[in-house]
Parts: C-alpha cells; structure tokens; sequence
C-alpha cells in the first residue's frame, strides 16, 4: 500500500514544517516515506510544493503525472497550477484563501483592458472537471479561531489524519506537531489540528471514507 | 524536531532531508573543522551545523566565499583533522582554483566537499554538470540517490580521504539535498577538540613545476588505486534479471528508473547498475555487466558523463552493443528528470508502451489557462523593494535630463528585479559579476553604467572588480544593498553583522570603510526605506564624474520579523484608510508589495496577515491615506 500526497501553496505558508511533520510521524510509527521538496527561490511569496509518498514499493522522490491520491492546496489558485499530478478522483483539501500574486494586482490596475481577479468559483468550476472530491477550507479562520492565523498549515494535517488512507494514528501527529513547532505555539497547533479535522467531517467525509471520528 | 534527530545519541529511523543527513554522517565521522559559503540547494547543511554547534566541538566559520570555504577546511585536513565543505556546483567555480591544487598536494585528514548541482536551474543561473570536475582535478566522487545514501557515503568519504590522501567529492543534485526519507541513525562517540603539534606532522603541501609533474605521477597512481578498490563499493548495487537489457544509472536518477520500470511492469525483467562512484569508474564492473547485453540504456541528467564511457568501455567488450541515451536522443541534456521523462524513456527503449501522458497533461493545460503567474518576489517589508522604488525614481528623472543607463544586475534576492512585474536588467550573470561588466563596459557604452550588489555577494567577490575600478579610474555607479545577511539562501550571518555560525560573535566588517580605504571618493550610506530623501542622494550618485558607491542598508524584512518574534516585539501592520483613498494606485503601480490587494470594489486592501509594518507604502501616498491598525487618528 502507498500514499502519494501532493501539497502546494505560496512561500511562507509552512509546507516543510507540515512536511517534517508528517514525515516524523512516520518514522515514529514505523512507516516509509519519502519527499521532494520544491522551493527553489519560493521563499519569497513564490510557488511552493512537496511530492510526498507514504508506504511501501515507493522510488522516486517525486510523484508520477497523475498518481497523486490526495492534493492538499494551502492556497486555492495553486490546487490548479499542479493539477496534473492528481489521479482522477483524487481527493483535494483545498484552502478558501486566495493570495493574488502582485503581477495579477498590478495587471488589473495598469491595463486598458478590464481584467478581474481569478476567482474561488473559476478555481472550483476548472477543479470540478478533474474530480468531484473537493474540500474547501476557511483554514484562515480555523487558524485564528485557534490563536494563531500562522497555524494554517497545521489545520490541513488535522483535515489529512480524519482520512482513512493517511495511515499515521493521531497521537502520534500530534506528538510530531508538538515536538515541531515553537513551544508557545504548541497548544494553538494542537487546537488548529483539531479543528482542521472536525472540519474534515464537515467538509468531506459524506464523500470520502474517514477514520471514525473522535468524540 | 529534526534537530533533535540530528543531535540524537540513540541508533533510530528518523525523517532527514538529504542535506541534514549529510550532516548527521560528517557528526557520527567525527568532523572537526566545517566551512561554507551558503547556496541553494546545500545551504542546509551549513544551517543545521549552525543550528547544532552549541551540541558538539567542531570549529565552523561562515566563509565569504566558496575558495575560502575550502581553504578553510584544507588548512585543517593538512593538520590530520577531519573537515567538511558544502557548496552548489557554481560556488565550486569560484572554489575551482584550490580544487585542482588539493588534487596535487593532496591532505592528511579526511576532506570532504559536498559539491550540489542543479539540474532545472531551479535556483541558480545555469544547469553545470559539476561531475566534470573529479576526472578534471582527479579527485574521487561519489553520488548519493537518497538521503540514507549521503550520509553513508558521508561518513565512507573520509574513510577514503584519510586512506588514499586525497579530498573527496560528494556530488549531489538538488533533488538529492531537497529530498527527505527515512534515515538510519547509528550510536557515536565524539573524540575531544585538540589541538596538534605542526611540527609532529610536518610535510610539505607545494606543487609547481618540476614539483608537480612528480605529483602528477602520483595522482595517476593514486586514482588508479582508488578505481581498483571501487570495483567492490557496496555502493555499486547491480540487480540481475533474466534479460539482455540494462539500465546504467546513477544519483537520484536510479530511483526515478526504478519507479519507471514499476511504472511500465519491467520490474525485475530489466538487470540494473546503479553507480555510487562515479569517479573513478569500476570499469571492470561495467564492463562486466554490458558484456551479455544487447541493449543497455543510460539514465543521467545533465551530460552523457556515464553514457561515453560506457561507450569506450563497451569497445572491445561488446562492439555490437545498443546504447540509448542522450547520443541516440532518447532522452535530453536539458532540465531535471523526474518519472515521466525517465519512463518514457526506457519504454522508448525497450519497446514498451508508456502511460498517455500528453492527454493527461492537455486536460491539465486548459484547466490552467489564464491562471495568474507567481514568480518570486520581494517580501512585504523588503528593503530592496523601497530601494528599487527610489532608485527607479531617480533613474527617471536622470533619463528626463538625458542621461540613459545600463542596469547590471547581480546574485541575490535582488535577483528578483529580473522577473515580472519589474523586469528590468540589462544583465545579471554570477556573483560579483555585475560590478565586473561595468568596469568593461564604462570604457564603451555611451550610457552611465548602473550596478547593484548585494552585502554578501560585495564580500564573496565584488571587491576584487570594485579596486579595479578605482585603481582604473572607471566611472560608473555602484548600489551595495547592505540587508545585513545572505537573505537569498535562508539569511545566514556573514561579515555584514556582528554575528557569525550559530549566533556566536563575530566582528563587523563595514562596507563603507572598505571602499572608502580603497580609494572611493563618492560613498554615501543610506537608510534603504527613506525612499523619498534617497531619490536626490541616488541621483548625485549618477551624475558623479567618477566611481560612486552608494551603501543602501537596512535588515532584511524575514531576519528583521524572526528576530522580532523571538524578542516579543510586535508588528504592527498597516491599512488603507477607505475614506482618505482616492485609488490613483500609486502604491500598487509603484510597490508590488505581496501584502497588497484589491478588494470588491477595486479598492487597494492591505492584508494584516502580511503586512510586516515596513512603513514605506505609507510614505508614497499622496492622500496620506495608509495607516497604522490600531492606532487612531
């Protein structure tokens, strides 16, 4: 069995601290992964994406066009710029958050023509086309609702874990998050993760099978 | 958390990257001295040294440049201690000159340079096949495909070292330093810090004439040797099917192979040799496995480097042997390699049928159009973008008064000016480079030469061209951004601050005094978000009869947050005040600053999440209409 995940979104988000997480509860819990990690420049409010694969008869680093179960999105314009790497009816987590490239601003304010922002329903519409398992998160809000808007990333791990596929038990993503992030932040990671995964019940887990769903 | 595992005493799986593997192997080999100049993709190993310093007793320095760096780590392997470099197969240009001596004179303790390409050019200026420099300076190499991998051959690389006498090259590529997996940690024992006796060890490390061509010998000698033990590397692996086709590959390319032949149902139906040493070759164990074959297919990026030999290899051996490669075009020089490419590849080849991936990625093509580009950009709170914004204006009025410019662009974040929205530079080449061109191009173009250069980027190799300016009596004008550390590779400390490896102190090195004891006479010191003041001050730079320097400094924005969130300092971000905004866009046409938005009604936004409380949008607003949160007016 294998799980290939793919995660995108903008510089800065925290896809490697999601990334290390994910990866340390692995090895905590005695199962293979291994990543590939594309950031190049992105550091600076560029694209970013992480190929992971979870599980056994796994090689390369990076995940085959199409072979991709799952596509965790932090940013909603990203889900599409990487569509190819998911399976048809592959599962997508996708943030509601939409984070306008200062090319596209500039683009609408400089050009003669009339030019409007690419939207959330462009992106769900063009998405649908590809797989009709799609959540989508206010990860922003569950963030701050948690105390800290820089927990989105976190969030997206609790939404992952209610997936019956992630093979990794809870407590030990949450022993992972708590050994990652900086120790003030622990407690409104932990709470981010919760409330990422209640959401996931909410959002998605009609369509897809969950584990069962904590009390 | 991976931090922890790197540190840990205990024999575990534990999540790595590949660069923290390497670490993790130079730890438990005992290293004594490190050095580094940072560069993507290896500047994590020089991190994670940082970050573990207080843990153990080797010796680091932040090096100015990738030379340094490696005489650094020579000085210390001439004196029997084991030392590790890291740096991107560019730096190793810059290294280059000592490389090929330390080939000569060899070393006494184990020297290790980690050397990383990177194929797709994903954060450098050009796809260099580094692997040509260990036959060039005959030094042996090898090529990890997984993290496990770098930091066995880490750790097996100074056992080498310290045998043959000679440095070793651990070549990467970045999806080798960027990959993260399960490694296994061993048990290890550190031995204390201590200090030799010269005389104990004395031998002489010279080579020049005479001198050299006796060491040539040696070298020959030596790296004959060092081919002989290859033959039987346990990181040579050949898997044996029952067929006359073979795949010859290497570094992360083997696993892309492995995941192409699971891809076309090849497994185990197609023999493999996968290289860990790659120089010098095992060319009996090559040999070997091509002798019974009719088709062997070569999986490499970048140059046929393994292709041509096994092209000589094959000669007499099997003259009526297939080779498919980049000589027969079945795969490309260009770009990185991932799964699809390698197996479309092999199901050339071999006659196989591959999976429909242009379909797959026509559909994927529509979905995309008209989606907006995201390049990378200058951060919320950059002092180079206030900086550009004074210096475009300055730039504009110059041109107003008939002066026109070149614009010399250079290696760093500022890079970034290259790429839309901005996009402007007339070059930007390799570091220092920028200062260098305008030396040469001031004697021919009519037009006043504008360069720019980063802190890190003057001290790695800007202050060679930049004496050769004054000494010349060139005119041009040259902007240092002085954001305190090296920003582009994850904001190491280096002579611009009073810190260096692992926050310990350091001494300053100002760049004013530099070019002011070099000969300089217009050098200006400027505070980079005082756009409005630096307008004038830029422009006297480029109307200078001469050489002017202007030193624009303020910390980088991310380094300035981090330091802030350590502190508990807070950041106040700003907003646009919607009664006062009259929407002429002078921020979003001028700024492109990523916190910006526009909402419903077209209306410029800030978002508080990214606003890092720079100031400087606010102070370009006619109708005074950008705003502090929180604080009333």
């Amino acid at each position: 069995m294998s799980l290939n995940v793919f995660i995108c979104g903008v510089g800065g988000q925290g896809l490697v601290l999601l990334t290390r997480v994910i990866g340390d509860a692995c090895a905590r819990s005695g199962k293979k992964i291994v990543t590939g990690e594309m950031y190049g420049l992105s550091q600076r409010s560029g694209a970013v994406s992480v190929h992971m694969r979870i599980g056994e008869n796994v090689y390369s680093p990076l995940i085959p066009l199409g072979k991709a179960d799952i596509m965790i999105a932090l940013e909603a314009i990203e889900s599409l710029r990487y569509i190819e790497y998911l399976k048809k009816d592959g599962v997508i987590l996708m943030n509601k958050r939409i984070m306008h490239p200062p090319i596209e601003t500039s683009k609408i304010v400089t050009s003669k023509n009339k030019i409007e922002y690419f939207t959330l329903d462009q992106v769900v519409a063009r998405l649908k086309k590809w797989t009709s398992n799609i959540a989508i998160i206010d990860a922003l809000k569950l963030a701050k609702q948690s105390g800290n808007a820089r927990t989105e990333n976190t969030v997206f791990l609790g939404c992952l874990s209610a997936l019956e596929v992630f093979p990794v038990e809870e407590k030990q993503v949450k022993q992972s998050i708590a050994d990652a992030v900086p120790k003030k932040t622990v407690e409104m990671n932990l709470k981010a993760f919760d409330l990422g995964r209640k959401n996931a019940y909410d959002s998605l887990c009609k369509k897809v099978a969950c584990r069962e769903k904590p009390n | 958390m991976v931090l922890k595992d790197v540190l840990s005493k205990e024999a575990k799986p534990a999540f790595m990257l590949g660069n923290e593997a390497i670490v993790r192997g130079a730890l438990e080999a005992d290293v004594k001295v490190v050095a580094f100049y940072p560069g993507a993709p290896t500047s994590e190993v020089l991190d994670t040294f940082s970050a573990a310093i207080g843990e153990f007793d080797y010796q680091m320095e932040i090096t100015s440049n990738e030379k340094v760096a490696l005489e650094v780590t020579a000085g210390a392997a001439f004196s029997g201690v084991r030392s590790l470099t890291a740096m991107k197969s560019v730096g190793t240009n810059v290294a280059s000159d000592i490389l090929f001596v330390l080939g000569y004179t060899g070393v006494r303790g184990g020297l290790v340079i980690v050397m990383a390409d990177d194929p797709h050019a994903h954060s450098s200026q050009s796809e260099e096949d580094g692997r040509f420099f260990a036959p060039n300076a005959y030094i042996p190499m090898l090529e990890p495909a997984s993290p496990q991998e770098a930091k066995d051959m880490t750790k097996r690389a100074f056992e080498i070292s310290e045998k043959h006498r000679v440095p070793v090259i651990i070549r990467t590529v970045t999806r080798v330093n960027h990959q993260s997996g399960i490694v296994q940690l061993n048990k290890f024992v550190r031995k204390d810090f201590k200090k030799v006796k010269w005389k104990d060890l004395a031998e002489e490390y010279t080579t020049l004439g005479e001198v050299a061509r006796q060491k040539k010998l040696k070298m020959l000698k030596r790296t004959k040797a060092i081919s002989e033990e290859f033959e039987t590397s346990e990181f040579n692996v050949i898997t044996k099917a029952d067929s006359d086709i073979g795949i010859i590959t290497s570094s992360v390319s083997y696993l892309h192979a492995l995941e192409a032949l699971k891809i076309l149902g090849l497994q185990n139906k197609v023999s493999v040799l996968k290289l860990g040493t790659t120089f010098p070759l095992p060319k009996k164990l090559i040999q070997g496995f091509i002798k019974n074959l009719k088709k062997v297919i070569i999986v490499e990026e970048l140059s046929p480097y393994l292709e041509k030999e096994v092209y000589v290899l094959s000669k007499n051996i099997n003259p009526n042997l297939k080779i498919f490669g980049k000589l027969s075009g079945t795969f490309s020089e260009a770009w990185e390699y991932n799964p699809d490419i390698v197996t479309t590849g092999i199901a050339l080849a071999t006659g196989s049928k591959k999976p429909n991936y242009k379909t797959l990625s026509q559909k994927a093509k529509k979905l995309k159009e008209n989606l907006p580009d995201r390049y990378p950009t200058f951060c919320a709170g950059c002092p180079h973008r206030a900086t550009f914004v004074a210096l475009n204006q300055a730039l504009k009025i110059q041109v107003s008064k008939g002066q026109n410019h070149y614009f010399a662009n250079d290696i760093g974040c500022y890079s970034m000016w290259i790429y839309p929205p901005i996009s402007r530079s007339d070059s930007s080449l390799c570091m220092g480079a920028g200062v260098g061109v305008a030396n040469g191009l001031s004697h021919v173009i009519e037009e006043r030469v504008v360069t720019i250069i980063g802190d890190s980027t003057f001290f790695h190799a800007g202050i060679p061209a930049i004496v050769n300016a004054v000494h010349n009596q060139n005119k041009f004008t040259v902007f240092i951004l002085d954001n305190s550390v090296t920003a582009m590779t994850g904001q190491q400390f280096n002579p611009s601050t009073e810190f260096t490896a692992g926050g310990r102190k350091g001494k300053k090195v100002l760049i004013e005094n530099i070019c002011k004891a070099i000969g300089v006479e217009f050098v200006e010191v400027v505070d980079s978000y005082d756009v409005k003041n630096n307008v004038e001050i830029f422009r006297k730079a480029l109307d200078f009869d001469g050489l002017a320097v202007v030193v624009s400094r303020r910390e980088c924005a991310l380094y300035g947050d981090r330091v802030k969130r350590r502190q508990g300092t807070p950041i106040v971000p700003f907003y646009v005040d919607k009664t006062m905004c009259k929407k002429p866009y002078v921020c979003l046409r001028t700024f492109y600053c990523p916190a910006y938005e526009l909402d419903k009604d077209k209306q410029p936004r800030i978002s508080l999440e990214l606003c890092d409380g720079c100031s400087v949008c606010s102070k370009l607003c006619p109708f005074h209409s950008i705003k502090r949160a929180g604080v009333k007016t």
